[in-house]
């Protein structure tokens, strides 16, 4: 909740910078049909609450100036949107005509036919400048469906003054960021119980799989037009045996642990006051690193008072960015995590569907996303994210993000599971090898839809 | 909470009135009343279930996934769903980790729930209205706000059964995680399936009790007869009808738990490891997108509970023809 | 019965000690709702919520999708409970006063349907009203929650029903009231208890319910209770957490039920029993 503040003030700082700009690009076609559309009504899902109010209005009111239509927009949670999705598109009378979902949801909703086929409007809504791995997820035989939304990669946090401390410095590869993480554990410099040098959660798999990635390993791959599981391939192996070493010496979190909230874990303590305002409370840091997305940074910092109300305001003292290096010192290819959007194959509404995709990929709202913290679709508009350490560890850390495989079968490989346990039982294994073979067999068959 | 006959359940001395009635003479009308009685029962059943039902049956023997929901037709397969699943050693995990969870759940509330219904037969009025409404608190909660409060309470880092722990000396439970482990879930699980149920248990069994005539216990009590003793001979006999339906309805309603164990692996846990029949549905179905094989699972299911409550399916049938 | 005064005493400590236990999750939520989001993250609980404030409370009680979802859920439980309890009883009364053919395949059929997972009937039921056009219709979601509770609501009412002598009521008739006086002079008030007893089960099926409504309600303003009470916690999960308001917005979901609870708790437990005696 406390992220929407700063946003606040973001969103409508870009709104100013763009109003005068708005005015002569709304010359489009559609604006003659106006009164014929006023009865209708367009629906678009987004989900989670990732898209900011400010930018939620200016798309109705943008689309009502527009077609003279009503743009409804429903927001669906994360955890809910799958069986939303399953149940409602297939419904020509009540599918919704615009959903945003997860990028590694998409190829499965668009192998299964879920989605209209949009690629005579692709080359207008930006053609080769949109993210290309995420119009790779929503595409079939070269026809687009499901074209990228926003993107946020995952970057480390850290405690400058504990890395300091335990006398470590910055590390430039992948192999001194092991050792440097390691070291610090051992090293606890302020003697605290289950002392993480970088807290990652056993199940955190979508962190994970950057060491599978950072050396040159797959999740799975295509062969003769089948999709394979690779995880025990000799170079996802090596990634996932840094890994172990990371989950064996390094990270005190618990083997079950995902990747909610990790910014708890390097914020010092939140303080208890007793009824004569003594602290009482003991310390709650317990990692020096994290890896989170870019928003973490509004959950992390010293507490403040602002307006009666307690905040988190970031200490560049304390804190620090940095992008996980990969073992040539580039950044490593994290996971990009962000969203695609489509058109409900089922929609009754087609054309005015499309002129919404108009305005969510013009220059205005591929800015505001920027401005909004979240990395437009458009790498024309990257700038809008602005300059500071954030914008610039995202940008980054995006420059070689990989995303999992486009296989059909993905979004039920991640709904099972399995990748969780999986990685939950990596610290503990015996053999690497016999654990990574086992899931590569479980996860197989998952790939590809019947 | 009030004890008063009047407003309370038939008294003893009325009950049974009911069974006469079968031997009335039936009026012309009453040919048709209770067909016309149940007719609403019927209509409301088959709107509302029938049609799912019937879907879930004819999927079971289908080739029905994500590609059939978005229109492709759907192919018969006849029993191969059933095969393929029988033939998985991880539904019979499934089955054998349900039943044990269910029985040990079952009758950890059932025992729980009659002995605070014991408790509140001795107690005092203000007491007794002390611990009634406090079950009832904890019976009124919303599911989705106590799963939120336990999972907190059992939560690895700040969770206050660690605390506790900490606090009385057993250094371990600093940092530990009891959802990690597929047994210590379950028992977290079964402990929150616990809480919840026995409210409606130990009401019940109270209410049963209250009709368990005082002058009977306490001529008991003079002859002798030990807490046990009259536990035994008197109190149990008389409230066996309750007990019987309780734990009926506990079995079924603990085979099928769903929201408390979706919640508890959300939190934490490996799914695939303390998958109970509910979530197993939920994720073959929901989740990989194979209705087929959910539905089939279910009838599974719907077979498995009938042949366990079929003693008492049978005496009902019996009692009635 | 006499009892020592000492064994008296230690039966009430253990008495309040259960109670205790049982209300403390009750009370855990109303403690953190009180409380500011920093205290609650703290390694150490905070058991007093003293400092606190109605804060929490404020920011959930000014979200309009409150208001809109406590008023989808008060027609749709007020629906399902008085429809349940008019269907129900009349179940209650063919079964438990008449001997009928099919008398025993419908008591049957009643505890089978009780045993149907519903994790598998999803799309089915989204399909279904969708057909019948009821999607995102408190009616709808009322229907199928009608239909979840009839049957168990009917093995509560027939002991009770089957309790109430007819006597009494062909007494009455005798004495010249009209079949349908005598039954709601005579009948209906020994029935009172069964029916407040069917009636709260009823009322919190349907008020906590979410899994049915999560496939059926899909539209924001059709969103029950449970289900913003559900996003509310998953929205806030995708960052920080924020527990105090996740459970001021708890409380306030629990408070009509435990109202209800307060109001009829006299006549429930009672009543709780009359159907299952019979069992």
């Amino acid at each position: 909740m406390n992220r929407r503040l700063p946003l606040v003030a973001l969103t409508s700082a870009a709104l100013l910078l763009t109003a005068c700009a708005s005015g002569e690009s709304s010359d489009t076609p559609a604006a003659t049909t106006s009164t014929s559309n006023a009865d209708k009504t367009v629906t678009l899902w987004l989900a989670g609450g990732d898209t900011p109010d400010e930018l939620r209005t200016y798309l109705q009111d943008t689309f009502k100036a527009k077609t003279g239509a009503t743009l409804a927009v429903e927001e669906q949670s994360w955890g809910d949107l799958v069986t939303k999705l399953t149940t409602a598109l297939p419904d020509a009378e009540n599918t919704p005509d615009v959903v945003e979902l997860g990028n590694t949801q998409s190829p499965t909703f668009t192998n299964v036919g879920a989605f209209l086929d949009i690629s005579d409007q692709y080359d207008a809504l930006g053609g080769d400048k949109l993210l290309p791995s995420f119009v790779e997820a929503g595409s079939v035989d070269g026809k687009k469906y499901a074209l990228p939304y926003y993107f946020g990669s995952r970057y480390l946090f850290m405690r400058k003054d504990v890395w300091k401390e335990a006398g470590v410095e910055q590390p430039t590869t992948l192999e001194e960021f092991n050792a440097a993480v390691a070291r610090i554990t051992s090293e606890n410099p302020r003697d605290i119980k289950n002392f993480s040098g970088f807290f990652l959660g056993g199940q955190d798999w979508r962190n994970g799989i950057s060491w599978i990635f950072a050396n040159g390993g797959e999740l799975a791959k295509k062969e003769n037009g089948q999709w394979v599981s690779t995880l025990s391939d000799a170079n996802s192996l090596k990634g996932l045996q840094q890994l172990q070493e990371i989950y064996r010496s390094a990270s005190k979190a618990p083997s079950d642990a995902k990747d909610q909230s990790p910014w708890l874990y390097i914020n010092d303590t939140d303080q208890i006051l007793d009824e004569n305002q003594k602290p009482t409370g003991k310390t709650s840091l317990t990692a020096a690193t994290i890896m989170a997305p870019g928003w973490a940074h509004w959950s992390i910092g010293d507490l403040v008072k602002k307006d009666g109300k307690d905040v988190r305001e970031w200490n560049p003292k304390k804190f620090g960015t940095f992008v996980l290096p990969g073992s040539d010192g580039q950044p490593a290819p994290v996971f990009a995590g962000g969203s695609n959007i489509a058109i409900s194959a089922k929609s009754q509404n087609p054309e005015l569907s499309k002129e919404l995709m108009k305005i969510i990929f013009s220059a205005e709202y591929q800015q505001k996303l920027g401005g909004a913290g979240l990395g437009p679709a458009n790498s024309d508009y990257v700038s809008s994210l602005g300059d500071d350490e954030f914008a610039k560890a995202l940008i980054d850390s995006a420059s070689k993000s990989k995303l999992t495989p486009a296989a059909p079968g993905w979004a039920a490989v991640e709904s099972s599971m399995v990748m969780e346990e999986f990685f939950g039982k990596i610290r503990d294994a015996q053999d690497l090898t016999v654990l990574a073979k086992e899931y590569d067999a479980k996860i197989t068959p998952m790939l590809n839809l019947q | 909470m009030s004890t008063t006959p009047a407003v309370g359940a038939p008294p003893a001395g009325r009950r049974g009135a009911g069974t006469p009635h079968k031997d009335r003479p039936t009026r012309p009308v009453g040919r048709r009343l209770p067909l016309l009685l149940i007719l609403p029962t019927l209509v409301l059943l088959v709107v509302a279930l029938g049609y799912p039902i019937g879907w879930q049956l004819v999927t079971s023997f289908r080739e029905f996934g994500l590609l059939q929901q978005f229109g492709a037709p759907p192919a018969w397969v006849g029993l191969d769903n059933y095969r393929s699943l029988v033939t998985d050693p991880e539904l019979w995990q499934v089955v054998v980790r349900s039943l044990v969870f269910c029985v040990v759940t079952a009758v950890l509330t059932v025992l729980v729930g009659g002995a605070l219904a014991i408790l509140m037969n001795a107690l005092d009025r203000l007491p007794r209205l002390i611990l009634q409404v406090s079950l009832l608190l904890a019976w009124a909660m919303p599911v989705v706000a106590s799963m939120t409060v336990w999972i907190w309470i059992v939560d690895w880092r700040r969770g206050l059964l660690n605390w506790l722990l900490t606090r009385v000396g057993v250094e371990a439970a600093q940092g530990h995680n009891w959802l990690s482990q597929p047994l210590s879930f379950l028992a977290v699980a079964c402990v929150i399936v616990v809480w919840m149920s026995v409210p409606f248990v130990a009401l019940s069994i109270y209410a049963g009790l209250t009709q368990v005539s005082a002058e009977v216990i306490e001529a008991a009590t003079i002859d002798g007869a030990s807490f046990l003793q009259r536990l035994r001979h008197i109190i149990l006999p008389l409230i066996a009808p309750v007990l019987s339906i309780v734990i009926l309805l506990q079995l079924i309603w603990d085979l099928r738990v769903f929201t408390q164990i979706k919640v508890l692996q959300d939190a934490g846990s490996v799914a695939n490891e303390t998958n109970l029949l509910g979530t197993y549905v939920y994720q073959l179905g929901t989740g990989k997108g194979d209705f087929g094989s959910a539905s089939a699972v279910s009838v599974f299911m719907l077979v498995l509970t009938v042949a366990l409550s079929w003693y008492y399916v049978r005496s009902l049938m019996k009692e009635d023809s | 019965m006499r009892r020592s005064r000492t064994s008296r005493t230690l039966l009430t400590v253990l008495a309040l000690a259960v109670a205790l236990l049982w209300a403390f999750p009750v009370y855990w939520m109303l403690n953190s709702a009180f409380l500011p989001n920093v205290v609650l993250q703290s390694t150490t609980p905070t058991f007093l919520p003293f400092g606190g404030s109605v804060d929490n409370f404020r920011v959930v009680v000014t979200d309009p999708a409150f208001v809109q979802a406590l008023a989808v859920s008060l027609v749709v439980t007020l629906t399902t409970v008085v429809a349940a309890l008019v269907v129900a009883f009349l179940g209650a009364l063919a079964i438990s006063r008449f001997r009928f053919r099919g008398r025993a395949s419908f008591v049957v059929a009643l505890l089978l349907i009780q045993m149907l997972p519903a994790e598998g009937l999803f799309i089915a039921q989204y399909k279904m009203m969708s057909s019948l056009g009821l999607l995102n219709r408190s009616l709808g979601l009322a229907v199928l929650y009608t239909a979840a509770v009839v049957p168990f609501t009917i093995w509560m009412l027939r002991g009770f029903v089957a309790g109430v002598p007819a006597d009494l009521e062909e007494a009455a008739m005798v004495d010249g009231l009209s079949r349908t006086r005598a039954f709601l002079k005579i009948t209906f008030p020994l029935l009172a208890p069964g029916l407040v007893a069917s009636g709260v089960y009823a009322f919190l099926q349907a008020w906590n319910e979410f899994t049915v409504a999560l496939v059926v309600m899909t539209e924001e303003q059709a969103r029950t209770l449970p289900l913003w009470l559900r996003g509310f916690v998953q929205a806030s999960a995708s960052r920080e957490t924020d527990w105090g308001q996740v459970m001021a917005a708890s409380t306030l979901v629990a408070l009509p039920v435990i109202v209800f609870f307060l109001i009829v708790q006299g006549r429930m437990s009672s009543g709780l029993v009359g159907g299952a005696v019979k069992g």
